[in-house]
């Protein structure tokens, strides 16, 4: 057991530090966003956050072997909750949302980490020598592709990707070769008709309305027009704290969840946007810094991968609510309103903040 | 070997990373690219769009739920109204346009200076009413110089009428604009500047169900900002219409003779009228409140109409029939912005005519509690329809004397003649024996000391004491002079005049604890109510007392009994004594009501119900400081039961 002030000072703080700004980033907008007021989101979301940073505290002290040894547990429960989410689940027409003890929770969300931590942890056992084997990487077909089928079949094609591409990153990390990854990338192409012909209706729909929202200016394109309208009228600078008009006469739908970043642009403008970017990318950069600092390839493949989710998490939802994607419902963690996603981030930087503790090179 | 395979995958894995670093890069510099294109590239565009935008949201308010009466006549109903409307931020100069406004329609300096801290202070897109209820030639003179007053527009909207006036605002209470507390309660309601809700009464109540949903529309404008189409994206939603049991011509008659009591209508023609209003503050009181009934006493003094309250109700199914409460309001005064000048007058008015006194006007019951002192003592089996009791005209407890409203004393009575001539002497020597707790007992079966859970917010539970209650609010244990004193309604006791209605109604049907209801109940559903549970040998012995309080020869209220063209009316009296009668008034001979200043008078009570065999109906009558129970309260009774019975059928 390592001595508890060793922990602190091994703790990644700068990482604690700039998720702290995007919480009260996403304090403030959503203090905004129910017309200034603390209820009923901006105030349960501070809280929310500093359980979110306790727990991500809690995880630093946690030696990194036991994370390491409850994997393949974790990710087999978090196989049977998406099983059992497909009969229990709750939502308008899909089943995604479970709730225990009062607290509505998207089992979807932690299921990302979780496929993280098995490809990591798989890899970690491989003969250093197997590595350029196609053979090596046939099981992760199954690894990713089962807790991928059944977030799919919810439906929820957006966090379904976002795991798969998460999941293809620890992957390529880990070395395979690039001839099977120019292959990958063909097959993949040409899936696509097949991936289009096994859409919902109203994935479809979305997808049509995201190449021409025009087209359909009160249905589904609403959402993405008045996005752009409210982001573009922001301008340089924005109109200011509590004084967006597409926000507080209701165009923008969404404002305290997927398009809080949206909010912000047209109360911040630009600057406030590339802001709140800006310190992603120095989340990001300062996970990927530790990973060359760990002593274990788990630790390793287990950073890469988080810095890729968060990656993700924000590459989405800034590229939805500005048109370049179409809207799949993908949060902006740590900012927009949702305990769930919020969480996982944090258990995700309590786990780097794990490895930077207890697995670095002696 | 192994080792050298292991620093080729970590040098393998920090390329790669490396790699996916810069791909990171890339992507993010893409969407800062295109975030630039929307938010400084196609700025201007998107700003032009935002503003259009906010020219033509609307979200349009729901008519709010009709109220009928039990004949489907309209209780409250919505009117067409003009609004005149200013967003700030297309108007250049607000002071110079509402200038120019307040030379076209009516705009008081102080609503004009009100709109202007409201643009400072709000965003500027958001839309602020100027002014409600436009007459027609306001807005055809607004109509004309429509071109010249950008950021200006004229709006239609629904507004709350109450088309009978004062008469019903007791029961509906009325609806107002929303107030900043309730915006704090649900921020929602923000966006409806528009909407109005329920304060108090009825409107209160069923406020979940009269309000209806909110709509919301959009108004595609041209290049011009003329508008092309207007894009309905939800339809309001009505709020669901509402029939109380209430009879309007019942209430009408109830009003009519309560407000007129034993006086004469004058006209305000006459000279001494008129010389007599100006002398005389409450009268003056009165009259700027908006009412003009002016009465002359017996005495030939001029005075405003009695206060109190009347309740008429089903005794089988609770439906109120009549709720009324004097001194009235127009509740059409409440349903836009009200005047400071309207509300000061409203709350300095003497007699306070916001209070609701059917519902939470609390009175000591006097003689009207006898009833239950009766049903508690017989269920004990503390006294039989034969037992007897001699009342010399006082009795002597301790060192203390109480006396019995006759002088002279009723001699000997037992339960139905105690009943009939309200023998005070009686009931303190039943009462007595009977102890507080059986007679508090009996009181709660019978509906007082609770509030009846009717449509009314604010209602009171009144007091029914006990010994624990008196230890709690006075810290002083109980004693037997205070249960002699509550066996005739007064002490400690106090009950709305709907409670004793309730009281009534449950002593005339005998089988159920009836509970009374404003909102009409579904014939083919009636509703159930628990089991009384008190003796019908009992209950047939208080009826027979309260027959002969109209039907007996010394009855107190003989003069006024009921026709049997209505089956009768079984009844009791109650006369309060407000304030003691001092020696020096006795000496002086002024012991008649009538004498004395109004604040000093007994107030009147009678309840009642008929017809005798079939019972149908109970009544509860209030007279503040109207004197005595049977000369004053019993024939408004009388009166308001015959209209009754005439409207309503047996």
């Amino acid at each position: 057991m390592m001595a508890v002030g060793k922990v602190l000072v091994r703790i990644p703080w700068h990482i604690i530090f700039l998720a702290g700004i995007l919480v009260v980033v996403g304090s403030l907008a959503l203090y905004s966003a129910s017309e200034g007021s603390w209820v009923p989101w901006a105030g349960r979301h501070a809280m929310r956050a500093g359980a979110g940073l306790a727990i991500a505290i809690v995880f630093a002290f946690i030696d990194f072997k036991y994370i390491r040894a409850i994997v393949y547990p974790l990710f087999l429960a978090t196989i049977i909750v998406l099983i059992l989410l497909l009969f229990i689940g709750t939502g308008s027409g899909v089943s995604r949302w479970i709730t225990v003890g009062g607290f509505t929770f998207q089992p979807s969300e932690p299921a990302k980490i979780a496929v993280i931590l098995v490809l990591a942890r798989y890899f970690d056992e491989q003969p250093a020598d197997k590595f350029q084997s196609i053979l090596t990487y046939l099981p992760t077909l199954v690894l990713v592709g089962v807790p991928f089928l059944l977030v799919l079949k919810q439906p929820d094609l957006g966090t379904a990707l976002m795991l798969f591409l998460g999941a293809v990153a620890v992957i390529f990390v880990a070395g395979i070769p690039w001839r099977y990854v120019t292959i990958a990338f063909i097959s993949g192409c040409a899936a696509i008709p097949v991936l289009w012909m096994n859409l919902h209706a109203y994935q479809k729909a979305r997808v049509m309305t995201f190449l021409n929202p025009e087209a359909d200016m009160l249905g589904t394109g609403y959402q993405i027009t008045q996005s752009k309208i409210a982001l573009g009228s922001g301008g340089m600078f924005g109109k200011g704290f509590l004084l967006g008009s597409q926000t507080h006469l209701n165009y923008l739908p969404e404002k305290q969840t997927d398009f809080v970043f949206t909010m912000i642009g047209e109360e911040f403008g630009l600057v406030g946007n590339l802001f709140i970017m800006l310190i992603y990318m120095l989340i990001i950069a300062a996970i990927l810094h530790i990973s060359y600092r760990v002593a274990s390839r788990f630790a390793q493949l287990t950073c890469v991968g988080i810095a890729v989710m968060l990656f993700l998490y924000m590459f989405v939802n800034v590229a939805m609510v500005t048109g370049l994607l179409p809207v799949v419902g993908a949060p902006l963690p740590l900012i927009s309103y949702g305990g769930t996603a919020m969480l996982t981030v944090f258990a995700g930087i309590g786990i780097v903040a794990s490895a930077n503790v207890h697995d670095r090179i002696e | 070997m192994n080792r050298a395979k292991e620093r080729d995958f970590r040098r393998n894995v920090s390329r790669r990373g490396a790699i996916l670093g810069i791909g990171q890069l890339l992507l993010t510099g893409f969407l800062g690219g295109r975030l630039y294109q929307l938010q400084v590239t196609q700025n201007r565009r998107y700003q032009r769009l935002s503003d259009k935008n906010q020219f033509d949201l609307r979200v349009v308010a729901p008519p709010r739920g009709r109220i009928y009466d039990n004949k489907m006549r309209l209780i409250a109903g919505n009117a067409e109204s003009f609004q005149l409307r200013m967003t700030p931020m297309h108007v250049k100069d607000m002071a110079g346009t509402l200038q120019s406004l307040s030379k076209v329609i009516d705009l008081p300096e102080a609503i004009q200076t009100d709109i202007l801290t409201k643009a400072k202070k709000g965003p500027s897109f958001r839309e602020l009413i100027v002014r409600r209820n436009l007459t027609q030639r306001e807005l055809a003179r607004l109509a004309i110089r429509s071109a010249y007053l950008p950021g200006v527009s004229f709006e239609k909207s629904l507004r709350r009428i109450y088309p009978q006036g004062a008469l019903t605002c007791h029961v509906t209470g009325y609806v107002s604009p929303i107030s900043s507390d309730e915006i704090e309660q649900d921020s929602s309601l923000r966006q409806m500047p528009d909407l109005s809700t329920g304060k108090i009464g009825v409107e209160y109540a069923q406020e979940p169900n009269l309000r209806g949903m909110p709509g919301y529309e959009r108004i595609e404008v041209n290049a011009r900002g003329r508008p092309i189409r207007v894009l309905r994206d939800t339809d309001p939603r009505a709020g669901a219409d509402l029939q109380l049991s209430i009879d309007i011509g019942v209430q009408l008659h109830a009003s009519k003779v309560l407000r007129k009591g034993r006086s004469d209508v004058v006209s305000f023609a006459e000279k001494d009228v008129q010389a007599g209003l100006a002398s005389n503050p409450e009268l003056v009181a009165h009259i700027t409140s908006g009412d003009d009934l002016i009465l002359r006493d017996p005495k030939g003094r001029l005075t405003p109409p009695e206060s109190g309250a009347v309740v008429v109700m089903d005794i089988h199914n609770g439906n109120i029939v009549s709720l009324v409460s004097t001194p009235m309001y127009d509740p059409n005064m409440f349903t836009e912005k009200l005047l400071t000048r309207d509300w000061r007058r409203l709350n300095n008015h003497p007699r306070r005519p916001l209070l609701n006194r059917s519902t939470s006007g609390m009175y000591a019951p006097g003689s009207t509690f006898k009833m239950v002192v009766g049903l508690a003592a017989l269920e004990a089996g503390i006294i039989s329809e034969k037992s007897s009791f001699f009342c010399k005209g006082d009795m002597e407890l301790g060192n203390a004397t109480f006396h019995c409203w006759r002088k002279g004393g009723h001699g000997r009575m037992n339960l139905t003649s105690a009943l009939e001539q309200s023998c005070d002497v009686y009931f303190y020597e039943v009462a007595l024996k009977t102890g507080i707790k059986r007679i508090r007992n009996m009181a709660l079966r019978l509906g007082l000391g609770n509030v009846t859970g009717v449509d009314i917010p604010g209602e009171k539970s009144g007091i029914i004491p006990s010994h624990e209650w008196k230890l709690a609010t006075h810290g002083k244990v109980w004693t037997p002079g205070e249960t002699v004193v509550a066996a005739i309604g007064q002490g400690y006791v106090l009950a709305t005049p709907l409670q004793l209605a309730v009281m009534t109604a449950r002593i005339a049907n005998g089988k159920f604890a009836v509970n009374p209801s404003l909102v009409m109940h579904d014939p083919n559903n009636p509703p159930v109510f628990e089991p009384l549970d008190i003796s019908e040998s009992a209950l047939a012995i208080i009826r027979k007392g309260m027959f002969a309080v109209t039907g007996g020869p010394m009855g107190t209220a003989r003069n006024y009994a009921l026709s049997q063209k209505y089956g009768g009316m079984s009844g009791k009296t109650g006369t309060v004594q407000v304030k003691r009668i001092t020696k020096q008034q006795r000496e002086d001979g002024i012991t008649k009501n009538i004498d004395r200043p109004w604040k000093e008078r007994d107030h009147a009570l009678f309840v009642a119900y008929a017809p005798i065999n079939a019972p149908k109906y109970a009544i509860s009558v209030v007279v503040e400081h109207g004197g005595s129970g049977s000369s004053m309260a019993a024939p408004i009774a009388r009166d308001i039961m015959a209209k009754t019975i005439t409207e309503l059928g047996v």
